[in-house]
């Protein structure tokens, strides 16, 4: 198959420019670390030529927002987990047998 | 109230008042309703032998979340520290062959069909949120384990890195390169299993 010209510009961009594992990396790096200038620079010119990764960035943040909720949720009586009946029991036993030694 | 009954303790009726509240932070964040039975009983255990230094500076709940706290974060770290636990042979690089593409000149480019599509992680209405949850639950469960130790620890547990690391014992490199993967599977876990 001809290499065309837009085939020499993919190869000529992706020699200069950080690739999408790194730009990945970046996206999650920058949620928890503050990014250097230079890292910073290389992120947003990524950015702006790869969709992919600007929608990797988007759904980061939406994968964020959606923890935060089920972060809430599971740290209050709402959540739907209760010990079984047997587990229940166990646990009464032993805690009871403990009480009763000491 | 009397400061005398601020620092009592009554076991009898702990499993009935705090059993489901502690079940909950430990199926949470261990994901292994079995695993999070063994918990709640280790803690209450922790807790009557620990009880007489009860200072009554928290509540009774608060105090035993505390000692069910250390026992998850040792849980992770045996996870971390356990030789079935490893994550890939790349482990401590950002490349991930399971999503890249490895041939030259388009290294480190998004692999056919393991990059994002333009679907919403966000869920719309009551029912898609609590589908949503459900699979946040089975992603987690899906992650290799010092991920998922790392993830839950940071995500879920909000600790900070320093903490983190101290606990896991790694350094802040390793840790970034860990919730980076782990939230590159989250992301494309939830993308097939919850989308589709």
């Amino acid at each position: 198959m001809a290499k065309g010209p837009g085939y020499r510009m993919m190869v000529y961009m992706s020699k200069r420019m950080i690739a999408c594992d790194e730009a990945s990396f970046l996206i999650s790096l920058r949620e928890d670390h503050r990014l250097g200038s230079r890292r910073w620079w290389q992120l947003k010119m990524h950015l702006l030529t790869c969709h992919l990764c600007r929608k990797y960035a988007h759904q980061i943040g939406q994968l964020n927002r959606s923890l935060e909720v089920y972060r809430d949720q599971c740290s209050h009586e709402s959540c739907e987990h209760h010990l079984s009946p047997e587990a229940d029991s166990r646990i009464s036993k032993v805690v009871t047998r403990e009480l009763n030694a000491k | 109230m009397s400061s005398t009954k601020e620092h009592t303790v009554d076991p009898q009726h702990w499993l009935e008042r705090y059993g489901d509240y502690l079940f909950n932070y430990a199926v949470v964040r261990v994901n292994d309703r079995g695993k999070a039975e063994d918990l709640v009983q280790e803690t209450f255990l922790a807790g009557l032998k620990a009880r007489d230094r009860f200072r009554g500076e928290s509540t009774e709940r608060t105090w035993l979340t505390s000692i069910l706290k250390r026992k998850i974060i040792d849980t992770y770290r045996k996870k971390y520290t356990s030789k079935e636990s490893s994550f890939g042979e790349h482990e401590q690089t950002v490349f991930d062959g399971d999503f890249y593409r490895s041939e030259e000149p388009f290294r480190g480019h998004w692999l056919e069909g393991m990059g994002p599509n333009s679907h919403s992680l966000l869920p719309e209405g009551e029912l898609e949120q609590a589908e949503l949850m459900k699979f946040i639950r089975l992603c987690i469960e899906n992650l290799p384990p010092q991920l998922a130790a790392s993830f839950v620890m940071k995500m879920i547990d909000e600790e900070d890195s320093d903490t983190i690391c101290k606990e896991l014992g790694i350094t802040s490199s390793n840790l970034w390169v860990m919730l980076h993967r782990a939230r590159l599977r989250m992301r494309d876990c939830l993308e097939k299993k919850w989308l589709n």
